[in-house]
């Protein structure tokens, strides 16, 4: 069960913008980005088969705290999320369809600018 | 906790033992029970509160998101309103993400997105992650939608996947998997189809079904519910552990 504590209305109204700001310029939608591939404690959101493709920033969607905090109850940093797009090509090695994308959702330390 | 079934050995003994109420409980369900328990027993909430909420869960099917559907294949300006904020279209059809709570439902979000099929794009929805669906517009998700079987392979291989549930798609459409395993929650829009043209919104609500609204299935004349037939294994695999009871 979601807690009602201070984190979640933190992250509806009155979230801090420096420390959002404090984690990087934001991407903006049609970026190149790249999922970065760094060690978690315990808990993550960020899939495994995501980690290290390149895929386009799709949409912003809101700023919360980011779930390796939260899992634990913790009100920690609040990060822009994004909705990142793949090709289903790059994702997993002699996929057929070459139209085929998937998408999902990073925040922002997850993700770094990737050259085209 | 096994017990064994002969099923249908010749010379195997017909005599069949109760079978136990519950089959097989998880650790989490034990988790869940456990917490449940303290959590009354500390006054956080009561046995009462706990039923009541259960049972509003429980209620909510997907008949709003059908109602959602309808509405935009019938009224472009609301279409354009649930593209651009989901949320705030869905209390114009009678649902408020904010119930019961002020805030949502345990561990649902106030994000939600309509995702728009074209005749060159299908979406697909899925969690890797848990279960994340978009409850309070669809109520609970189905069984399948939560097995680790369609998780893992709908990213995977979609095409095989919606095959499996009887939806082949040509390559020219481009399947759009949506991995939902963050905050936001989903739900397909999908292309209305020929032979509807003169459709009231209720009849138009008729073939929308869950399955159409999470992907695995498109709306047509005629289908108005998800049927899943289970085909029964010709010849199951016995495990060894039941065999050597």
């Amino acid at each position: 069960m979601r807690r009602l504590g201070p984190g979640m209305k933190k992250s509806k109204t009155g979230h801090s913008p420096e420390k959002a700001a404090a984690t990087g310029a934001l991407f903006k939608v049609g970026d190149q980005v790249r999922v970065r591939d760094m060690p978690y404690m315990f808990y993550t959101r960020s899939q495994m088969y995501t980690r290290g493709v390149a895929g386009t920033i799709a949409a912003l969607t809101y700023k919360d705290l980011i779930p390796e905090e939260e899992a634990f109850n913790f009100d920690g940093r609040i990060e822009q999320y994004y909705i990142v797009r793949f090709r289903q090509k790059d994702l997993w090695p002699g996929y057929p369809f070459d139209n085929d994308t998937l998408q999902t959702e990073c925040p922002h330390r997850w993700l770094e600018p990737a050259k085209n | 906790m096994s017990h064994t079934h002969s099923h249908g050995k010749p010379g195997a003994d017909t005599h069949h033992k109760a079978a136990p109420m519950v089959e097989e409980i998880t650790d989490y369900e034990v988790l869940e029970i456990a917490v449940r328990e303290l959590a009354i027993e500390h006054g956080l909430f009561t046995a009462e509160d706990h039923r009541r909420f259960t049972e509003w869960a429980e209620s909510i099917g997907p008949a709003a998101g059908s109602r959602l559907v309808a509405k935009a294949w019938t009224d472009p300006a609301f279409k354009a309103r649930a593209l651009k904020d989901g949320v705030k279209a869905c209390k114009e059809i009678g649902v408020d993400w904010a119930e019961p709570t002020g805030v949502g439902t345990p561990s649902d979000y106030m994000e939600f997105h309509v995702l728009e099929d074209t005749p060159t794009l299908h979406h697909v929805i899925v969690c890797t992650l848990c279960s994340c669906y978009p409850r309070p517009l669809l109520g609970m998700s189905p069984e399948w939608y939560r097995t680790t079987n369609y998780r893992r392979r709908l990213v995977r291989w979609p095409r095989q996947v919606l095959a499996e549930f009887g939806l082949i798609l040509p390559p020219e459409v481009e399947v759009r998997v949506e991995d939902s395993n963050q905050k936001c929650r989903f739900m397909v829009l999908p292309v209305r189809p020929k032979g509807t043209e003169n459709w009231t919104e209720e009849q138009l609500e008729a073939i929308v079904t869950r399955d159409c609204m999470i992907g695995v299935a498109l709306p047509k004349p005629g289908r108005t519910a998800d049927v899943h037939p289970i085909q029964k294994a010709r010849r199951p695999v016995e495990s060894s552990h039941q065999e050597a009871k």
